[in-house]
């Protein structure tokens, strides 16, 4: 994808989240414990996302599972890590952009900590040196930040190959992109393959960490595309809960467990 | 680009790892005893009898079954899976769809304790949620593999503690059977259209492990 068309697609999808703002996407903090409806997406464009669902699960069955299979059987465990850590620690400086937006400067300070500590001693970045000093990884994303800004879900979307997400997390997704300093370096010196590298051995790491769950959801649901809408909504929404909750919202809301919110 | 995926991808990671850990048996008999020590006493007979290599398909579908009975609300959970369609099911229709909600329950886990060995469930602490209910939370210890957390709504019913639901991270099967039901009641023609679909996965089921 060229940067233009990058500019002209993150600025598309802005535009209509700021759309949608107004309207659909009203800030709603998930109480504590998620009730059903707490858990709930619209989905205007389903037989679309279903279109694309279809498509990824065959090039998912057809290319990228096998890969992630080879992957794993390749690599040791310890490897792997590796490979994940050195992945974070280049997306480090997104998770601090984030942070600072989300105005969440105690975490900002613990991940610019980890960034400089694992780039140096954990040799750039392959280990995890500051997780071991307290200093933990959070994964940040601007999808996080806009939902702590109160923005909402919006609606379902399934993205080719990259997968379930929404209007707000696609917009993060694209923002996120073209805020990665690896992309910005590798377009402005015209050394493409160098981003698009690091793409695909972060999807593969990701993929290949889904083996097992993403295989019991296709054999044991029945309807797998309404099963991984639900899963993918209910993980995101505890995300934000743990990781960016809303700031207006009250520090900790009360339970909710009561009735036929659960079976 | 993948950062969202990744995201959402750990929350499926944990899916199939989190039934792994699923039941105890013969706990019926046992008097009242903390949330905590009931979900451990869960995960560690469960994994004792049901991962075994040598175990027979009808052997390990007896036991999953058995620890499934003893130590879950299976009426509760198949209940809230079709949600207000319970309300106006006919008996017929609640006899044959809770049959083979609990055939599919059982089938589904005899094939994912088939496919596990080696791990152990750390239980760390219980928080009160509600008002009958705990949730207990826990740690799947594997080999190759990062632990995996997972969470377990524990109900006391009758003086006895039931699971009615378990969350890995932040994904309740519950509601995701849920809204796999749902979806099948509302594209498959009702109720019955699930009933029919259920059975259909019974019998293939059936015809594939047994």
């Amino acid at each position: 994808m060229s940067k233009n068309a990058f500019r002209v697609i993150s600025t598309a999808l802005l535009l209509s989240l700021a759309l949608s703002v107004g309207g659909c996407a009203k800030a709603q903090k998930p109480p504590v414990t998620a009730t059903y409806l707490s858990q709930q997406v619209a989905d205007p464009l389903e037989p679309m996302n279903r279109a694309i669902f279809g498509f990824n699960d065959v090039v998912d069955q057809a290319l990228i599972e096998p890969l992630a299979k080879g992957y794993v059987a390749l690599l040791p465990q310890f490897m792997r890590d590796a490979v994940r850590n050195f992945m974070r620690n280049l997306q480090a400086p997104v998770d601090v952009a984030n942070d600072l937006l989300q105005g969440r400067f105690n975490n900002a300070g613990v991940a610019t900590a980890r960034f400089v500590i694992n780039s140096t001693v954990g040799i750039a970045g392959l280990v995890d040196v500051a997780a071991k000093k307290d200093l933990k990884y959070k994964d940040e994303d601007f999808g996080q930040t806009l939902a702590s800004w109160g923005v909402g879900n919006g609606f379902y979307l399934v993205l080719p190959i990259i997968g379930p997400s929404t209007l707000r997390d696609a917009t993060g997704t694209f923002a996120d992109a073209y805020a990665d300093p690896v992309r910005m370096w590798s377009y402005n010196t015209h050394r493409y393959w160098v981003y698009y590298t690091r793409e695909a051995i972060q999807g593969l790491d990701t993929r290949s960490r889904l083996l097992k769950p993403v295989d019991d959801m296709r054999k044991n649901s029945l309807d797998y595309y309404a099963a991984a809408r639900s899963a993918y909504i209910q993980h995101r929404n505890a995300v934000i809960r743990t990781n960016a909750p809303a700031a207006t919202a009250p520090a900790s809301a009360p339970e909710q467990g009561l009735g036929s919110d659960h079976p | 680009m993948i950062k969202t995926l990744s995201g959402c991808s750990l929350l499926v990671a944990a899916f199939c790892t989190a039934f792994l850990s699923f039941s105890v048996p013969a706990a019926a008999t046992v008097q009242i005893v903390s949330p905590t020590e009931f979900v451990q006493h869960l995960g560690d007979t469960a994994l004792m009898s049901l991962t075994s290599k040598h175990l027979s398909r009808k052997t390990r579908e007896e036991r999953v079954r058995k620890i499934l009975e003893d130590n879950f609300d299976v009426t509760a959970i198949g209940r809230f899976a079709i949600g207000p369609y319970w309300r106006t099911a006919t008996d017929a229709q609640r006899a044959d769809y809770m049959k083979l909600f609990e055939d599919l329950i059982v089938e589904t886990y005899t094939n994912r304790f088939e496919a596990y060995s080696g791990q152990t469930l750390k239980v760390s602490g219980a928080r009160a949620s509600g008002r009958d209910d705990y949730i207990v939370e826990s740690r799947v210890i594997q080999k190759d593999a990062a632990p995996i957390g997972l969470e377990w709504r524990v109900r006391k019913e009758d003086g006895h503690l039931r699971i009615v639901d378990v969350i890995v991270a932040g994904v309740s099967m519950s509601f995701t059977q849920r809204a796999d039901f749902m979806s099948v009641i509302q594209n498959e023609g009702g109720l019955n259209g699930l009933i029919a679909s259920l059975q259909k996965r019974h019998e293939e089921s059936q015809r594939n492990g047994g």
